[in-house]
């Protein structure tokens, strides 16, 4: 029996499909446990909120409300941080949002695969909202958009503050991809861990296995928790797309 | 069809409003739990100074590349902005953090599906 909790982050291919799809460069393509749960949250996120909103009833449906609700609790967090003019960028928001909510709640699903526990996933994720707030606040600002490297501060001290402030701006992707990767690995890990000691209780014979109950209801506490971090942590990757935008748009707020 | 009865009406309608009340009470915005502050207070810092570090070993290699050997120079001095770097970065995230949690305060029955966390 294999107890090791880092198992399921382990990246296969799967369906038989051993070998590559194809080659880039050299570098074989296969078609992953990783992919697969990329197209079907893709797949189901969109097929749910085009067909939940399709009867398009005044009084909604179990579904359209959901639809609608997400909808607007996107919009609302997009317009309390940035205000009136973010709002050109709800379709990438709400992706993003819609993304990494399904991807953190399928991942919930025992025995399927958590995308947001590979920084390769998240890292790209980031490098795509950093890249977005770099050409936005170009086309707004123009050559301007440098001005948010530079604080109000003595020419002299500006020598070792425009440094400082780059490499401030260029944390960014990082933390943000590291925030949603660790949160998601601790979570899926610290659940293998307790699924491990009830296997390894209740294997123990005699009173050691009516003891393995214990375990088990903590993993009902965790999973709940986890839940929560699941939605917190797309909402908080949203939040921070958000206030980024806003400083590539409005580059007075940045201090 | 009968008309409806006003009295039950209002008795409905009172009871709707104590329900959202409560409800609103309940979602209000609360500061984020000390441990996801730690955590992300955590993450700005090693972010900067991976970033910094990085970019300091980036810049030594190629200088190395045409000719000059700086090699462990520009990596000891760009750690040490990184590490300037990561204060800000936590400046900047506390400043972030205290402002959501004065908003909370203001807003008293604010809208409550804007509060996630």
């Amino acid at each position: 029996m294999n107890l090791n909790p880092m198992e399921q982050f382990a990246v296969k291919p799967i369906l038989g499909l051993d070998k590559p799809l194809f080659e880039i460069a050299g570098h074989p393509i296969y078609f992953t446990n990783q992919a697969l749960l990329m197209v079907i949250v893709a797949v189901v996120s969109s097929l749910f909120l085009t067909l939940a909103v399709k009867p398009n009833r005044l009084v909604p449906t179990r579904g359209q409300s959901m639809a609608e609700m997400s909808y607007e609790f996107v919009a609302g967090m997009i317009h309390s941080a940035t205000g009136e003019d973010g709002l050109k960028f709800f379709p990438f928001v709400f992706t993003l949002f819609i993304f990494v909510l399904c991807s953190n709640f399928f991942g919930m699903v025992p025995g399927s695969f958590t995308v947001t526990s590979q920084i390769a996933v998240t890292f790209a994720l980031a490098s795509l909202v950093i890249l977005m707030v770099i050409v936005v606040g170009f086309m707004k600002h123009g050559i301007g958009f440098l001005k948010l490297f530079v604080p109000h501060a003595p020419w002299y001290l500006l020598i070792l503050l425009i440094p400082i402030e780059v490499i401030s701006f260029l944390t960014r992707p990082i933390s943000l991809s590291v925030r949603l990767f660790a949160n998601m690995l601790a979570g899926h890990t610290m659940l293998a861990v307790f699924g491990g000691f009830v296997v390894a209780l209740g294997s123990a014979g005699g009173l050691l296995s009516a003891l393995s109950i214990a375990p088990m209801l903590l993993i009902v506490a965790i999973m709940l928790l986890e839940l929560l971090v699941a939605f917190l942590q797309a909402y908080v990757f949203a939040i921070l797309t958000c206030i980024y935008l806003n400083e590539a748009l409005h580059l007075h707020d940045y201090h | 069809m009968t008309a409806p009865d006003p009295d039950r009406l209002n008795d409905l309608g009172k009871r709707l409003d104590e329900l959202q009340t409560r409800q609103a009470a309940k979602t209000q915005r609360q500061a984020p739990s000390q441990s996801s502050i730690a955590f992300r207070f955590a993450t700005e810092l090693m972010a900067a100074l991976i970033v910094g570090g990085g970019l300091g070993w980036g810049i030594d290699w190629l200088f190395g590349h045409f000719g000059f050997h700086t090699r462990p120079a520009f990596m000891i001095l760009f750690f040490v902005l990184g590490a300037a770097a990561g204060i800000r970065n936590v400046m900047r995230a506390a400043h972030e953090i205290n402002a959501e949690i004065a908003k909370g305060r203001t807003s008293d029955n604010g809208n409550g599906k804007e509060t996630g966390s």
